[in-house]
């Protein structure tokens, strides 16, 4: 049940009428007004539609791309002998922002309507609906039925994929590497392609005097880059992805976007690159245990698979365990591949994590690792003003000092080291693959 | 696919039935309690009451006596049994109506004043002189009167009357008018100490008869006294109050009832990745530690400056001190003292080493 302002209204009528009574007929006044009103909310309420009867049907779980707007829609039939006329709610989590908030809605006795509410996510994941309110008012407009329903309801949101605006450079880069015909560098585990006539230009490195000696022309031999490589992309959702930096990019939130979401950018990006190169992505979430996973199938679907693997994913506040983190990865592998590890360069973490177990993977693949650097750290080193400033910027100058220190050891291990601000890691990641296959490195 | 997850109005019976229950229980056992201890509240001396400040004892005991003890509120009431019985004026700062006061005066009968205001004492004991401000102490007789004699020591107190002995002048005995200083010894709370009981007995106990005058609220007003507040407000604007009340309820309702429950979510950790460094910088501040923070800067510092100077990482301090001076043109010893120097002796030193470092990096990068 529920009242309206015309009850409150109602009320305040009745006591200048009771003012306006003459004074031995002010208690009567007062009894009466407060009869009438009674029995005006009661017969509102009897003459209102029933709330319990109505059916809901809700379209089908939707997803959409944190950023963007969804609309969910919700069918309301009234089976019930009476129109059903007032509010309607359909609450999902406060994140979620649905708009607008309640519904009007006026429902004949028999008919259904279709109710629209638009979500615009503020935060990636899972959000199921919370239910539907329906507060049916009586025909005075003075009190109203009011009740909930559940309704299912999921809406997914996505990562963003805000660095696709990269891949076309990208892929025109990967052409060109591609169309370098034959390859000028000639790594190991570059493949044959084909035979053809020398022209001028050529390595004359490529000439293949056995095909030369059974033709008139001088043919050379042309190479591809290699393809049906395997790569593994490791997204580590322990402690140090939870820590926010630069500046959130859906909401404009300036205590900024988790490590983790920015690693997702950069892991898209750089699963798009490699589908696109002929490489086999396989994609692997770990802390302590395995969070997501996703083995490179069919390639046309890769991209889907891997945002709808990553969505409902958040960092987990435990230590992640590096060494069952390398057993998984070990376990998955059986070529030799690359695995981009997308983790923090945290020296503390990664001495006492990933590096006294890292030539288990180095020694059998080519591990690229890559971390978000954070640009409040960078300001705070530039500042200079008075000492307190020149304390932080000490700080942050030391973590500076330890982020290149661990960043030698890895080489020295034979590791691919990345290391970007936030917006600029994923083209940095994938000109690291990209330099990687021109190399022939893969 | 739906479900209605408002309980119906049996549902919600069940699940309410027991603390309903539970409410009513604690109700009824309240009321028996009440009605079995039997605590009556009242002002005070008036015989209803059995706290510490009323007369119920006092009553009681004159029954147990024989005497019939009647309370009486009102003016009309007390002059109608005045007569032929004892008039206990409890409250007389409650009796300002001159008018019935006059008239009540005109009624025969005797008359137990207690602490009586100038006014009650001019109508109904004329004639005799009071003075406020006594100490209600225990006091001793003081003079023959049976009444007194017998009770012996007594607490009293308030007024003390002209030409009264007894109790130090608090109370006067002459023909049917009986005047006490104070109540306080005739209440539940002080009647059992010292004689206050046999004084009181005595005082009140003398006729069969006693009309006990105990007014709960003013009665009348005085000559030239204004008409209470109450009397000038019409009598229905008490009852649009109450409408009022009935209107701010209903509002309430209207803007308290929420369209569905609050919608809970797991809100995400806020961890900012810099506040380590942030903590780190405090931490230095907070301990004066010049010596590692001019370490980190110094290192940090070398690290960009050597590739800049075409010198490796093995390079030694003089190799980089040569190079430097060499780009930047200062002086050698200065650029050493600056790149290798000691530890900065305070804050400023610190913040000028700082400068002084940027200075290096800048010249050596703009050369």
């Amino acid at each position: 049940m529920a009242l309206t302002g015309r009850a409150a209204l109602l009320a305040v009528a009745g006591a200048l009428l009771v003012l306006a009574a003459p004074a031995d007929l002010a208690a009567v006044a007062f009894w009466l007004v407060v009869a009438v009103i009674v029995l005006v909310i009661a017969v509102d309420l009897a003459l209102a539609g029933s709330v319990r009867v109505l059916r809901f049907e809700r379209s089908d779980d939707l997803r959409v791309r944190l950023g963007e707007a969804a609309e969910v829609t919700l069918l309301v039939a009234n089976p019930g002998g009476r129109r059903v006329r007032g509010l309607l709610r359909d609450a999902w989590p406060p994140s979620t922002r649905p708009a607008p908030r309640e519904h009007e809605v006026d429902i004949p006795p028999g008919e259904r309507r279709r109710v629209a509410t638009t979500l615009r996510p503020l935060r990636r994941g899972d959000f199921t609906a919370a239910g539907v309110t329906v507060r049916a008012l009586g025909p005075l407009g003075v009190a109203a039925r009011q009740g909930s329903h559940r309704v299912e309801g999921r809406v997914r949101v996505l990562p963003p994929f805000l660095s696709r605006r990269h891949l076309p450079a990208k892929l025109a880069r990967l052409r060109a590497i591609d169309g370098l015909n034959p390859v000028q560098i000639r790594g190991q585990g570059t493949e044959f392609d084909s035979l053809r006539e020398y022209v001028v230009g050529d390595d004359v490195r490529s000439i293949d005097w056995r095909a030369t000696a059974r033709r008139a022309d001088v043919v050379v031999r042309t190479w591809r880059p290699e393809r049906d490589r395997r790569v593994l992309i490791v997204l580590d959702t322990g402690r140090t992805s939870a820590g926010r930096v630069g500046v959130d990019p859906a909401s404009g939130d300036p205590s900024g976007w988790p490590r983790l979401d920015w690693g997702m950018d950069a892991a898209l990006l750089l699963a798009a690159l490699c589908a696109r190169a002929g490489d086999r992505v396989d994609f692997l979430a770990y802390d302590r245990a395995v969070r997501a996973q996703v083995s490179g199938g069919g390639r046309g679907d890769l991209l889907p698979a891997l945002v709808t693997a990553m969505a409902p994913l958040q960092p987990e506040l435990v230590e992640a365990d590096a060494h069952g983190m390398v057993a998984a990865v070990l376990s998955r592998l059986r070529r030799r591949s690359l695995v981009v590890v997308l983790t923090d360069l945290n020296a503390t973490a990664l001495d006492e994590g990933l590096i006294p177990v890292l030539p288990q993977l180095s020694s059998r693949h080519l591990v690229l690792l890559a971390a978000v650097a954070d640009p409040r750290v960078a300001a705070l080193a530039a500042g200079r003003d008075g000492p307190e400033e020149v304390f932080d910027a000490a700080a942050a100058e030391r973590q500076g000092v330890e982020r290149r220190q661990v960043t030698a050891r890895l080489r020295r291990h034979g590791v691919e080291v990345v290391d970007a601000l936030p917006d600029d890691l994923a083209p940095a990641l994938a000109d690291a693959y990209l330099n990687l296959k021109a190399a022939g490195r893969l | 696919m739906t479900t209605s997850t408002t309980p119906t109005i049996t549902e919600r019976w069940r699940s309410w039935r027991g603390v309903l229950g539970a409410a009513g229980l604690i109700v009824v056992v309240a009321v028996l309690i009440v009605l079995v201890s039997g605590v009556r509240n009242g002002g005070r001396l008036d015989i209803e009451a059995t706290s510490p400040a009323g007369a119920r004892a006092l009553a009681e005991l004159l029954r147990g006596q024989g005497v019939t003890v009647t309370q009486v509120t009102t003016f009309d009431d007390a002059i109608a049994r005045a007569e032929g019985s004892l008039l206990v004026v409890a409250r007389p700062e409650f009796l300002a109506d001159p008018a019935k006061l006059a008239e009540l005066a005109a009624r025969p009968g005797a008359r137990l004043l207690i602490a009586p205001t100038p006014p009650v004492l001019r109508a109904l004991a004329p004639g005799v002189t009071a003075r406020p401000g006594a100490a209600e102490t225990v006091r001793d007789p003081g003079c023959d009167l049976d009444a007194a004699v017998l009770a012996g020591d007594a607490v009293t107190g308030g007024w003390s009357f002209g030409g009264a002995t007894c109790y130090g002048g608090t109370v006067s005995v002459s023909g049917e008018v009986t005047l006490v200083g104070s109540g306080t010894f005739m209440t539940n709370g002080k009647l059992v100490e010292n004689g206050n009981a046999a004084l009181a007995m005595n005082l009140a106990g003398t006729h069969q008869r006693v009309t006990w005058f105990a007014p709960r609220s003013p009665l009348g007003v005085p000559d030239g006294g204004a008409k209470p507040l109450s009397e000038l407000i019409p009598a229905n604007v008490g009852w649009f109050v109450w409408a009022l009340v009935v209107a701010v309820l209903l509002t309430a309702l209207w803007r308290g009832r929420r369209l569905g429950p609050v919608v809970e979510e797991r809100l995400p950790v806020v961890v900012r990745a810099a506040e380590t460094v942030e903590g780190r910088g405090r931490l230095y501040r907070a301990r004066a530690a010049h010596d590692r923070a001019a370490l980190a800067l110094r290192q940090a510092a070398l690290a960009r400056l050597t590739p800049r100077l075409g010198l490796t990482a093995t390079a030694g301090d003089d190799e980089i001190v040569t190079a430097a001076a060499a780009r930047t043109g200062q002086d050698g010893g200065q650029v050493r003292q600056v790149l290798f120097g000691g530890t900065p002796s305070g804050d400023a030193a610190l913040v000028a080493l700082a400068r002084d470092l940027d200075t290096i990096e800048r010249q050596v990068r703009d050369s």
